[in-house]
């Protein structure tokens, strides 16, 4: 029964993976031939396999500014995501009433709206000329700074579209908490900061760790966001790919950052991952 | 119980659509095959700006369809460069199967490298009469493997109310924008041909006649030490580019002229007078060519995928791209110029190009050299 | 969880909240306003920008509102049938991708969720693995492929390049809700004489279908909003709504962005309404933890 979404996983991305790392390191025949016969810059393994793509790549510097914009973006996302998450959600769970259910709507609308319209307005939003310009200039203030095009606006942007995964994700976690514990709490004596930290926060390290890994591997490989919304340089490493693919022709430099956001992401899933069987394992559940 | 009506409701909703769609495609599929012995349907892969799609859909279709009945051509359009290389893999992969890629004819900076890579058909008077009329250096730089159908050049755009005296040469052009810092930008090169080619011309200048030559006619990487100087000097303008960001696409640079958001830009001849005369752009606006060097510009092509289907259809609508008579509607509806030789037109439209013609426009380089350039804009300029 | 917890979980309805008799302090009314009101601006402000300029002819700079309005660009938008054309194809494969997703994923998640084989986990994380990958990296070879399977350019093509963004969400989500519901309610069922299958639409799916709902809807954004992979596998025939809105939004003036932007804030609404019940405060956490 377990057989067909594996099967399909195993043969449409699976086989592609394996040749896509095949071709960072150097392999140009069989499925990477059409590809190769193409391709500008090409590092070509004359046996065995070939570093010099991944030598060639770690060794630019442009490479390496994109690399460090895209961890520090991520991780500043995921922490404005994560801040931002908690704080709605447990108004939602404290609170509740009329305000709490318009902020878990308002909260929501980012995942209906497809990405590339999002980009579009976050970046006339933001632009030069845009609602935070424009506020600001009939407020007096003729030279406040445009934040379109520039990283910060990317970062915007990635919390934008985030929000509402890790609102969702945090308040069915909280939901989980019995009403009886938080009252148990509140009547032993604890200040609300108190209950939030002692009581809320632990049993729900979970659905945060959750947050933070998708949030952080979707970051990592965005594009259409970065794309429309970020400086010229320095790009985050899906906009690279997409360059080093498309304008530049040289598609095993692409694979090979895509191999890096790769490893990345799945050094992130692995945290993911770790977190879970160990609270998994606390709980008594797995052997 | 209600949460479980509302999932089986849904799951009927989707069913419905999904049921519609089906049928739909197969009956879509079905139908095409019914009808491949009377209508017959090419697809055409466009990718560029919109004043590109526009000609198709207002011009060239319509126009061949009522010529040949029982002919019927789909287009496929694609915002520029951003599906080219998807589309190029797959007519690559199609041609190595032996496999109908889809396509059967390209228009776009992709034509020439099919042109170049040998997977285009080659193009002979044999298959496409008016192949004669078109003048003959059009063909070198695609290897006879593409067909031209019209050409347009990158000018100088600026706003006349702000910029009295607009400058005439490369060199009093830079030396403007280092005065009025913030009042010029342009796209970023693999984004549009517009800052492409400013790019490009601004290279030029410090290459030697020999080794720029060789750059338009072929792929030699080992001259690219030559362009330092260029994007050294691309790089000090880094400082006086409008926000300091290059917009993506020549669209954007346009868009910021006619918001009035910068004053001077390079931008492609008949993209900027379409927009003009529909008034997208103010007429204020006006265009200049530079000297020493110009911008470029040269032919736009078409290329056939060696593996395309109803190649007759496809060479009888490239052979009606080049009559004379559609010849003067590219050139009345895209403010384009004639790929055919300026003699077959007739006198109204011929005095539009007195003193310039695709052939006199300074060519840009090869493709594979323009890919190399892009990389290292890229890397060396932001 | 423990089975107090369990218990507790159980008996705390989702739709209870509490109700606290506490007087709430100026303070906090202000702040809690000022909250709502930078949500506010922060998530919907840029949608409200971008669709006042749907009605705008021209608009300058400092101005709050546009200096003059028309209804042009509709006009622009609507007379392009190839526009309304992928919007239309767009809402042809999603639903169909989900329900395929559905039928093959399901079942897997059940089999994850009551039989304990080996490698169950590791089968479970790879499926997340692989999609980590970005998939920029795969069109190349996926083109080769598809190519000697004869699926470019065919709908089931295009239904399986979506398909495969559907996958992780089809699984992980089931087996958790199909994990949440308590066997002994299933053994009960199966006591008094019910069939298998009886079992599981009387008692298992009811109890799972929230989840279930969750997983659908999901499944359904991400096959909508599938741009790439869709073009390569889907010209000539199938161009979907995603690739055209890159062109749309690069190649054209900013007001037909903001059109088509409204005009894809509907059905969107729509979803967002009926989904929203149970989307909210459900069991979604659950769904991404790995027991």
């Amino acid at each position: 029964m377990v057989l067909p979404p594996v099967g399909v996983v195993a043969a449409f991305i699976g086989f592609p993976v394996v040749a896509a790392i095949a071709y960072t390191l150097g392999k140009t025949g069989g499925p990477n031939s059409m590809v190769a016969s193409l391709a500008q810059h090409q590092h070509v393994a004359k046996h065995g396999v070939t570093l010099a793509a991944y030598r060639e790549m770690l060794g630019d510097h442009q490479v390496l500014g994109d690399l460090w914009a895209t961890v520090w973006v991520t991780v500043v996302a995921v922490l404005i995501v994560l801040a931002m998450s908690w704080t709605i959600a447990l108004y939602l769970r404290l609170r509740g009433g009329k305000i709490a259910a318009l902020l878990s709507g308002l909260s929501v609308v980012p995942l209906f709206i497809p990405v590339v319209i999002a980009s579009y307005a976050l970046v006339t939003f933001y632009s030069v000329d845009g609602f935070v310009r424009t506020v600001a200039y009939n407020l007096g203030y003729h030279s406040f700074p445009t934040v379109g095009y520039t990283l910060t606006a990317v970062v915007i942007g990635e919390v934008w579209v985030n929000v509402p995964f890790g609102v969702l994700m945090l308040s069915s976690g909280l939901n989980g908490v019995p009403d009886s514990l938080i009252e148990a709490s509140r009547d032993a004596g604890a200040s609300l900061s108190r209950t939030v930290r002692s009581v809320l926060f632990p049993l729900n390290v979970i659905p945060t760790v959750i947050v933070a890994t998708f949030t952080a591997i979707y970051v990592l490989g965005s594009f259409t966001v970065p794309y429309l919304v970020g400086p010229s340089a320095p790009n985050l490493l899906g906009v690279s790919m997409s360059n080093y693919f498309s304008s530049f022709n040289q598609p095993q430099q692409s694979e090979v950052l895509a191999v890096i956001v790769f490893v990345l992401a799945a050094g992130i899933g692995a945290v993911y991952v770790w977190a879970n069987v160990r609270a998994s394992r606390r709980a008594g559940q797995v052997a | 119980m209600k949460a479980h009506l509302w999932a089986l409701g849904a799951a009927a909703l989707i069913a419905v659509c999904a049921a519609g769609a089906a049928a739909g495609s197969t009956a879509r599929e079905g139908k095409a095959a019914a009808h491949a012995s009377k209508t017959v349907t090419i697809n055409v892969y466009v990718s560029g700006d919109v004043n590109v799609e526009d000609l198709y859909t207002k011009s060239l279709i319509p126009g061949f369809e009522k010529s040949h009945p029982g002919d019927k051509v789909k287009l496929i359009f694609s915002e520029h460069g951003v599906n080219d290389t998807t589309t190029l893999d797959r007519i690559g992969a199609a041609v190595k199967a032996r496999k109908w890629p889809g396509i059967d004819l390209v228009d776009g900076g992709l034509a020439n490298t099919l042109a170049i890579d040998g997977l285009a058909t080659p193009m002979t008077t044999a298959k496409i009469p008016n192949l004669a009329k078109v003048q003959p250096s059009l063909l070198t730089p695609v290897k006879g493997a593409a067909l031209p159908y019209r050409g347009s050049s990158v000018v100088l755009a600026y706003d006349s109310t702000k910029v009295a005296n607009p400058p005439k040469t490369l060199d009093a052009l830079i030396q403007w924008i280092k005065s009025n810092p913030g009042k010029f930008t342009y796209n970023s090169p693999n984004t549009g041909g517009s800052g492409q080619s400013f790019v490009e011309t601004v290279l030029a200048k410090y290459v030697s006649a020999k080794d720029q030559t060789a750059m338009v006619n072929g792929y030699v990487p080992n001259l690219e030490s030559d362009w330092t100087q260029g994007f050294n000097l691309l790089k000090s303008l880094n400082s006086d580019i409008y926000q300091g960001v290059y917009p993506n696409g020549n669209q954007a640079v346009l868009d910021l002229l006619a918001n009035g958001q910068i004053e001077m830009a390079p931008v492609w001849s008949d993209q900027s007078l379409t927009a003009l005369e529909q008034k997208q752009l103010p007429s204020t606006i006006h265009l200049e060519q530079i000297s020493n060097p110009s911008f470029t510009g040269g032919g736009a092509y078409v290329a056939v995928p060696k593996t395309a289907k109803n190649k007759t259809v496809v060479y009888a609508f490239e052979n009606y791209m080049l009559q004379p008579a559609v010849q003067a509607v590219v050139v009345n509806a895209m403010s384009g110029y004639p790929a055919i030789a300026i003699k077959y037109l007739n006198k109204s439209v011929q005095s539009k190009f007195s003193s310039v013609s695709p052939n006199t426009l300074r060519p840009v380089y090869s493709t594979k050299m323009l890919t190399d350039m892009n990389a290292e804009w890229q890397k060396d300029v932001p | 969880m423990s089975a107090v917890e369990q218990g507790a979980l159980h008996a705390a309805a989702p739709a209870a909240r509490p109700k606290t008799a506490r007087r709430v302090p100026l303070v906090a009314r202000a702040l809690e306003t000022l909250l709502v009101i930078c949500l506010f601006l922060f998530m919907l402000g840029p949608l409200i920008w971008l669709a006042v300029r749907a009605f705008a002819a021209v608009w300058f700079f400092p101005r709050m509102l546009p200096n003059s309005w028309s209804l042009e660009w509709w006009r622009t938008v609507f007379d392009s049938p190839q526009f309304m054309h992928s919007v239309r194809l767009s809402f042809e494969f999603a639903p169909t991708v989900t329900i395929i997703s559905a039928a093959i994923c399901i079942p897997a998640a059940y089999a994850f969720s009551r039989y304990r084989f080996p490698g169950r986990r590791t089968l479970l994380i790879s499926l997340f693995a692989t999609n980590a990958f970005p998939k920029f990296g795969l069109y190349v070879s996926m083109a080769g492929f598809f190519y000697s399977l004869n699926l470019m350019g065919k709908f089931l093509g295009v239904v399986i390049v979506q398909l495969i963004g559907t996958i992780v969400f089809m699984t992980w989500i089931p087996t958790a809700a199909f994990s949440a519901v308590p066997r002994s309610l299933e053994d009960a069922a199966r006591d008094v004489g019910a069939g298998p299958l009886r079992v599981f639409f009387r008692v298992t799916f009811p109890l799972a279908a929230p989840g279930i709902l969750v997983a659908i809807i999901l499944s359904f954004l991400a096959a909508f909003d599938e741009a790439q992979g869709t073009f390569l596998v889907g010209v000539p025939n199938y161009i979907t709504m995603p690739t055209q809105m890159y062109t749309l939004v690069i190649d054209y003036p900013q007001q037909v962005a903001a059109v088509f932007s409204i005009l894809l804030a509907i059905p969107s609404v729509v979803l967002m309404g009926f989904a929203r019940k149970h989307v909210m405060g459900g069991r979604l956490a659950e769904g991404f933890q790995i027991r």
